[in-house]
């Protein structure tokens, strides 16, 4: 294959392999292997337009054209003059494709369903990078830069993904990256002439020396970009910041994303079968009231609801107490033993509310505003056990009716509508909530409304429509599911002045015979929590034939104006997913005789919570203590070498010389003679008149020393080959000394002791074959470069009397300075 | 181990190589490396071959060695006419006597110069090989000794040239070192026309040094020392020019021989009582080059042998004083 026909293969795998960052955003994953088809086509018609050759923008242009005919033939084809000739009427359907995508993109979470407007965005993405990345790699060869568009792809898929995007597709997309930079080399390196370092007969196969150089330094740095961030800790990470929900293998639908509930929760909903996502035995008598709170949602801009960012900060033990809770309210203490599904993985952790203590193993961090606890660093929910000890609250309608004014502040920050709700909103909760006398009966007839009296009809397969008329149209159809009715009632309770927030999270579940109660997929619900000072959050229930209305919410209180008491309704009747929940196992009636005893709590002996410290936490740690020690190694390990060195004798102190003159940017030739060494580092540092005597004179000792009969000593080896370090100091710019501080070149030294330990590790256990040892040093192919030793070093010296393994030598500077050149 | 008396040969050596070199500067001018080397391969009762264009003063070199020591000398103008037995010496018979007389070639001499060597049939460029190596002629079945010291200076056109044949590749392995002339600076020949304008330099050359003051310093070359590391980075020069992907034919372990006492004798002629890597260095190229038949890849890329073994220079490591520590080394 030719240099530029591999570096386009490299440019469409770096782009699909950028690309696979989008692959979570939407369900399908189909679209890749289209994209990938045409992006393929696209970069052929390049590769022909460059053999024949055109002007290089001359070629973008004829691939971009080629990439408009093959979009038009895949998605507007009906439209296309003869079935493939873009006209006027395929861009009015490219331009209404693009608006209905950009729609979708704000309408849908994440993994939003493959729209046809959606996958033309993929698609037609994909190709514009994979132009990008082909004209800047292939058309004019320079593959950095394509870095770029790459960047930008992965980025959509990470950013959109919500939580920084999983670091499997990072390692995709920068593999692919490297992969392209290495293509690009090779094809610059092999337009000197032939690829050096193979061609000894051992080496048949193997990739040339460059390649492997390339390639280990490619992992490594890839491996450093994995393992760094992980290490770095994160302090003060937003609520949004949290990797969203499903992340990872699996990618079960059972997964809610606390961030945008809308569609997930209406994909769980929709799940054809009702997989369990959590098991628990509780304390508590009234499962019924049990609700598992995952995450409350405060922000509403006018259409939907969300987690406002806000920060999180360590578990504390207890938690506090919960705001607005009065002592003079009745609460009971329940405990729960959860355990979560393997396949369910969430980043905020389902629990009872509000919970006083939770005892849980992993990353989790608390945040107090909504009394939600967050997963760190990707830590999720998945086959987790854990305890929680909550209240009970149970505020009769009488305290709720009396209750004083909610503090300012709060009162002002969870009333906040956005201006561009429609007046609507506010004029039908007035008109519903007409004659009602305090803020506790407009909170319950907002509840009838929607529950009972309002005609209401609960229907999961309602389209989820974005904008801020989804309310209107919701009130308007009044058909929908729980985020609807949570949603509405919410949004509504705040235009008449009482603070609320949307609660997501599951509803009890279903009891199961042996006492603990499974929460499934279709449990997934979302309602709306009201506040009324000296309860603090309430929470209400608005879906009709979900769950189960509190008692306090069902108006029996004596008051003035009491409501027609709509009866309580039995919950899950008719609810898609038909299972009866803990209400109808266990009426509250026969839970107050003490009839339906629930499981003590731990009757499980597998119910404890808080599992053994997860593997990643040590590897995390360990990775955080290589990155803070490695740096430091090879300063630290060059200072006590040198001072070794200096107090063993002339050899030692002309390595620490020859050595000191590598840290200062004089690699070290094994081809130079003592004194020529010498000669070459006075020379090339220029150094002063007294280092240079030292120099040579350090030479001379060696010469004595080596080669002569009777050696006799010169000088104080050890002073001049400090002098000589001096000298170089002194003479080298500031980068220079500061790299032969803080990163010696000499240090590679260490790397080749190891390398050449471990190598005869192998070579010993193996009794390695006569062939490998006392081979003579073998010239290279070619006569273009001595091979320089690499892998297992076990070769014998070319001289034959040592028995020690020979540290792998650098040959620096061969074949470029001085080696003449070749035609 | 060096005694004081061999340390005292050393002092003698470099005074009498020294006069040697300033009577044959006085001939050759800017020529002071090709005389150190023809000092060298004297010392190191070696041969040498001098190869260059004509005209640039070969002969001059060979003869002015030969005048500034006191020796026998014979000149050989080799043409493609002669003989074997011009060299060797033939047996002729005597009437009178009623028997074989052995009348000594050309070769019977302490300092033999072979002129144009290559002009000659290689047959008879081979009759020079026992005299060379083995310092004695057979001739009719009876072995004649040579006198010591026993130095041939022979000098050739470069083999393009017309009329020449190439040399033997045994004949070459005889030699010790081959040198080239090289053109002289401008200065210098400017210096030449001014001193060769008159009469011949060469006739006002007087000997410097005796016979067997040349043998004595042999002998003291012969004593200096050469450590372990420097024998094995001579070994591993000549073993790399065997596995040359360039070279067709490397160098022999005579060649190993030439090149470490060619060493020796550099070491002794800088005064030094052992020879380091550098003196093998030094004397590679001229030692090695002309021994080594470049392969046809390399004439078509127009590599000569002496880049090859420059090449070879680049990619030996100097036996590293520090991954093995040399049996012989001693710390200071």
């Amino acid at each position: 294959m030719s240099g530029q026909a591999r570096l386009a293969v490299c440019s469409v795998v770096a782009t699909l392999a950028a690309a696979c960052a989008l692959l979570p955003l939407v369900d399908r994953p189909g679209w890749i292997v289209q994209a990938a088809l045409l992006l393929s086509i696209q970069t052929a018609v390049g590769a022909l337009a460059r053999r024949v050759p055109l002007r290089r923008w001359l070629t973008v242009a004829l691939q971009a054209l080629a990439a408009l005919l093959l979009l038009t033939l895949v998605f507007a084809q009906q439209q296309a003059v003869g079935g493939l000739l873009p006209g006027p009427d395929v861009f009015r359907e490219f331009g209404q494709l693009l608006q209905e995508g950009a729609d979708d993109v704000g309408r849908y979470a994440i993994p939003a369903p493959t729209t046809q407007s959606l996958r033309l965005l993929l698609v037609g993405g994909v190709l514009a990078v994979g132009l990008a990345v082909d004209a800047l790699a292939v058309t004019f060869r320079s593959a950095a830069p394509a870095g770029l568009p790459l960047l930008a792809l992965y980025s959509i898929g990470a950013g959109l993904g919500r939580g920084g995007g999983h670091w499997l597709w990072f390692l995709a997309a920068a593999a692919g990256y490297l992969l392209l930079l290495l293509a690009e080399g090779r094809d610059r390196l092999t337009r000197w002439g032939r690829v050096l370092g193979g061609g000894r007969p051992g080496d048949a196969g193997r990739p040339p020396a460059a390649v492997r150089t390339g390639r280990r330094i490619g992992a490594v740095a890839l491996g450093i970009a994995l393992a760094v961030p992980a290490a770095l800790p994160s302090i003060d990470e937003g609520l949004l910041q949290a990797h969203g929900a499903g992340d990872g293998p699996g990618g079960d639908g059972g997964t809610i994303s606390a961030v945008n509930p809308l569609v997930s929760l209406q994909n769980s909903l929709n799940q054809p079968e009702n997989r369990e996502v959590l098991r628990y035995r509780t304390s508590s008598d009234n499962t019924q009231d049990l609700y598992l709170r995952i995450v409350a949602l405060d922000w509403f801009d006018g259409s939907s609801w969300r987690a406002s960012e806000r920060r999180v900060t360590d578990v504390p033990d207890p938690l506090p107490t919960p705001a607005g809770l009065s002592p003079a309210v009745r609460t009971d203490p329940v405990n729960t033993s959860v355990a979560a599904a393997g396949t369910y993985g969430q980043t905020y952790l389902p629990m009872p509310y509000p919970a006083e203590r939770v005892l849980v193993g992993g990353q989790w961090r608390y945040e107090p505003e909504g009394r939600a606890l967050v997963g760190d660093h990707g830590q999720s929910t998945r086959g987790l056990r854990y305890q929680v000890s909550s209240l009970l609250v149970e505020p009769t309608a009488a305290q709720l009716a009396t209750a004083p004014a909610p503090p300012e502040q709060l009162l002002r920050a969870y009333t906040r509508v956005p201006a561009s709700l429609p007046g609507v909103v506010a004029q039908t909760a007035r008109t519903v909530t007409a004659g009602a006398a305090n803020a506790y009966q407009q909170a319950v007839k907002l509840q009838d409304w929607f529950s009972a009296n309002g005609g209401f009809r609960y229907d999961t397969q309602v389209q989820t429509g974005g904008g801020s008329n989804a309310i209107v149209r919701f009130l308007e159809e009044k058909q929908g599911f729980c985020v609807h009715f949570a949603f509405s009632m919410a949004a509504m309770a705040r235009t008449l002045g009482i603070p609320a927030r949307v609660a997501v999270g599951f509803t009890p579940g279903t009891p199961q015979p042996d006492g603990s109660v499974s929460v499934g997929s279709k449990d997934a619900h979302a309602w709306p929590e009201l506040y009324f000072e000296g309860a603090g959050w309430t929470r209400f229930e608005p879906t009709p034939t979900r769950g189960s209305q509190p008692e306090y919410s069902l108006g029996r209180a004596p008051t003035t104006d009491g409501p027609g008491a709509p009866a309580p309704l039995p919950s899950h009747a008719g609810a898609p997913s038909a299972a009866p929940s803990a209400g109808d196992a266990c009426p509250p009636q026969e839970r107050r005789l003490g009839a339906c005893r629930a499981q003590v709590l731990g009757a499980d002996a597998d119910g404890g919570g808080g599992g053994p410290l997860p593997l990643t936490t040590a590897v995390v740690v360990a990775a955080a203590l290589a990155a803070l020690v490695l740096p430091v190694v090879p300063p630290l390990w060059r200072r006590r070498v040198r001072a070794r060195r200096l107090r063993r004798g002339t050899l030692a102190a002309w390595r620490e010389m020859t050595d000191s003159a590598w840290d200062y940017g004089i690699p070290p030739d094994e081809s130079r003679t003592p004194r020529n060494t010498a000669a070459r580092i006075v020379r090339t540092a220029g150094l002063d008149a007294a280092a240079a005597e030292a120099a040579v004179r350090l030479a001379t000792a060696v010469e004595q020393t080596l080669y002569a009969p009777d050696p006799r000593p010169v000088g104080d080896p050890a002073a001049d080959a400090e002098r000589v370090r001096a000298g170089l100091h002194a003479t080298a710019p500031r980068s220079v000394r500061l790299r032969a501080a803080l990163a010696p070149r000499s240090a590679a030294r260490l790397r080749w002791g190891l390398a050449a330990r471990l190598a005869t590790v192998p070579a010993r256990l193996r009794r390695a074959p006569s062939g490998a040892l006392g081979a003579p040093p073998a010239v290279a192919g070619g006569g273009t470069a001595r091979p320089a030793p690499t892998g297992p070093q076990v070769d014998a010296p070319p001289h034959g009397s040592g028995a020690q393994p020979r540290v792998p030598r650098l040959r620096v500077r061969r074949g470029c300075s001085r080696s003449s050149p070749r035609p | 181990m060096t005694t004081y008396d061999e340390r005292a040969g050393l002092g003698e050596l470099s005074a009498t190589a020294d006069r040697i070199r300033r009577s044959v500067e006085t001939v050759i001018e800017g020529k002071p490396e090709v005389v150190r080397l023809s000092l060298t391969v004297l010392l190191a009762e070696g041969h040498l071959l001098i190869e260059d264009v004509p005209g640039v003063g070969k002969t001059m070199l060979a003869k002015a060695l030969a005048r500034s020591v006191d020796c026998s000398v014979r000149r050989i103008q080799f043409t493609p006419d002669l003989l074997p037995s011009d060299i060797t010496g033939v047996s002729v018979y005597d009437q009178q006597r009623q028997e074989f007389e052995f009348k000594p070639g050309a070769v019977f001499a302490q300092i033999v110069i072979g002129d144009e060597i290559n002009r000659a049939s290689p047959k008879t460029q081979s009759a020079l090989l026992e005299s060379m190596e083995e310092q004695q002629v057979t001739v009719d079945g009876h072995t004649y000794e040579l006198p010591a010291p026993f130095m041939v200076v022979a000098t050739q056109n470069p083999v393009e040239m017309e009329g020449t044949y190439p040399l033997p590749e045994a004949q070459r392995d005889r030699f010790m070192a081959r040198v080239s002339m090289g053109y002289p600076s401008p200065e210098a020949e400017l210096r030449m026309l001014d001193v060769h304008g008159g009469p011949s330099p060469l006739d006002d050359l007087q000997p410097v040094a005796h016979a067997h003051e040349i043998v004595k310093l042999t002998e003291a070359v012969r004593a200096v020392h050469v450590a372990e590391p420097v024998r094995r980075y001579a070994v591993d020069l000549v073993a790399a020019t065997r596995q040359h992907p360039e070279l067709r034919l490397g160098a022999s372990p005579r060649a190993t021989l030439h090149l470490l006492r060619a060493a020796k004798a550099a070491a002794a002629l800088a005064g030094r009582e052992f020879a380091l890597p550098d003196d093998v260095q030094s004397l590679a190229v001229a030692v090695l080059a002309h021994r080594l038949l470049p392969s046809a890849q390399a004439q078509l890329n127009r590599r000569t042998a002496e880049q090859v073994v420059l090449d070879i220079l680049q990619r030996t490591p100097v036996p590293d004083p520090f991954g093995q520590q040399p049996p012989g080394a001693r710390r200071v």
